[in-house]
């Protein structure tokens, strides 16, 4: 493959997506049906507002579903991914996949040379 | 991304797919705690002579069951945080037909009581009741096949214990007058133990995961 088409391919990867915290948000998301704000801050080490923050971009790109509500006198947010979350995943592993297949390997490279 | 990140995903997909189980299929010492209680039931019922202290007890069983399972669920085993399971297809087709099963069950034993014209007597009454709090248990709350088997017994025995009734225990007299339902009642102890074991092996496999969650919030305080 020519450089310009693998740099176009980093291109197109779902910024949205890429981000790491994000990108990890939807990989829990992708296995469970709902999950509560909570698990995911245990599990990501993230702040409340650091995760709110990348919560609210993927809300606001339709790849989550966030519902609030109380239990008792506790405020409760549990999350689940949407199906065009699924998608999204599915597609930036796919092409993921297929740029780290295309990089060249630094130490082969020089071994040509 | 990088090798390494690829392997925490990873890791972070296994572990909530492993949590999320203790929200529904996995019961851990809650599974354990049904399969003593049935155990219990069967012996204890056709074992022991019917005082009004042992009825009550036996007939409790279910719901204390069902109630100490709803709290290991959600104080013990979700305490990090409420995850759902995600049911599979087969999962879900397994637990409509259980449900559907028990609903044909409960309309055909309430159809036939009322049918007679009678008066419905206390006992009958809770025997009906306790048969359809079964449905209702089906539809919420059970969802494995052997939870499905224990507190199907629990409840069955619960309600026949309502018209003075128990399920007889191999080598009683009982049994001797009833000989197709004591066999086919040796099915539950069975179920019983499978749970114990099972309960057992979830838990233990709980406190493994346990470490790795309190693990994964040692390591996000060392970095922030």
């Amino acid at each position: 493959m020519s450089a310009p088409s693998r740099i176009g391919e980093v291109m197109a990867l779902d910024r949205l997506v890429h981000e790491p915290a994000r990108l990890l948000i939807l990989a829990v998301l992708a296995n469970a049906k709902e999950v509560e704000f909570g698990f995911l801050e245990q599990v990501s080490g993230l702040s409340k507002g650091n995760l709110s923050s990348h919560m609210s971009k993927l809300e606001a790109g339709g790849l989550i579903e966030v519902k609030k509500s109380f239990r008792g006198k506790r405020p409760l947010t549990e999350l689940r991914i949407t199906a065009a979350g699924r998608k999204a995943l599915a597609d930036y592993r796919q092409s993921l996949a297929m740029v780290m297949q295309e990089l060249p390997v630094p130490g082969a490279a020089v071994k040509r040379k | 991304m990088a090798g390494e990140t690829q392997e925490r995903l990873g890791e972070l997909e296994s572990l909530t797919r492993d949590y999320a189980r203790y929200s529904r299929s996995a019961g851990g010492l809650a599974s354990a705690l049904g399969g003593t209680f049935c155990l219990l039931s069967y012996l204890l019922g056709g074992l022991l002579p019917l005082t009004s202290m042992l009825r009550v007890a036996l007939v409790a069983l279910p719901l204390v069951w069902l109630l100490a399972r709803w709290g290991m669920t959600q104080r013990y085993y979700q305490r990090f945080g409420h995850v759902e399971e995600q049911e599979s297809a087969v999962e879900r087709r397994t637990h409509r037909l259980g449900l559907g099963v028990t609903l044909a069950v409960a309309v055909l034993l309430t159809a036939s009581a009322l049918s007679n014209g009678a008066q419905l007597s206390p006992g009958m009454a809770g025997y009906l009741a306790l048969v359809w709090l079964l449905v209702l248990a089906v539809w919420r709350w059970l969802r494995s096949p052997l939870d499905f088997v224990v507190s199907a017994f629990l409840f069955c025995q619960a309600s026949l214990l309502c018209v003075d009734q128990v399920y007889p225990v191999i080598g009683t007299a009982a049994a001797h007058d009833a000989l197709p339902m004591a066999l086919l009642a040796l099915l539950f102890p069975l179920a019983a133990l499978l749970m114990i074991a099972r309960g057992v092996a979830d838990h233990r496999r709980f406190l493994h995961l346990r470490e790795r969650l309190l693990q994964l919030r040692g390591n996000a305080v060392g970095e922030a």
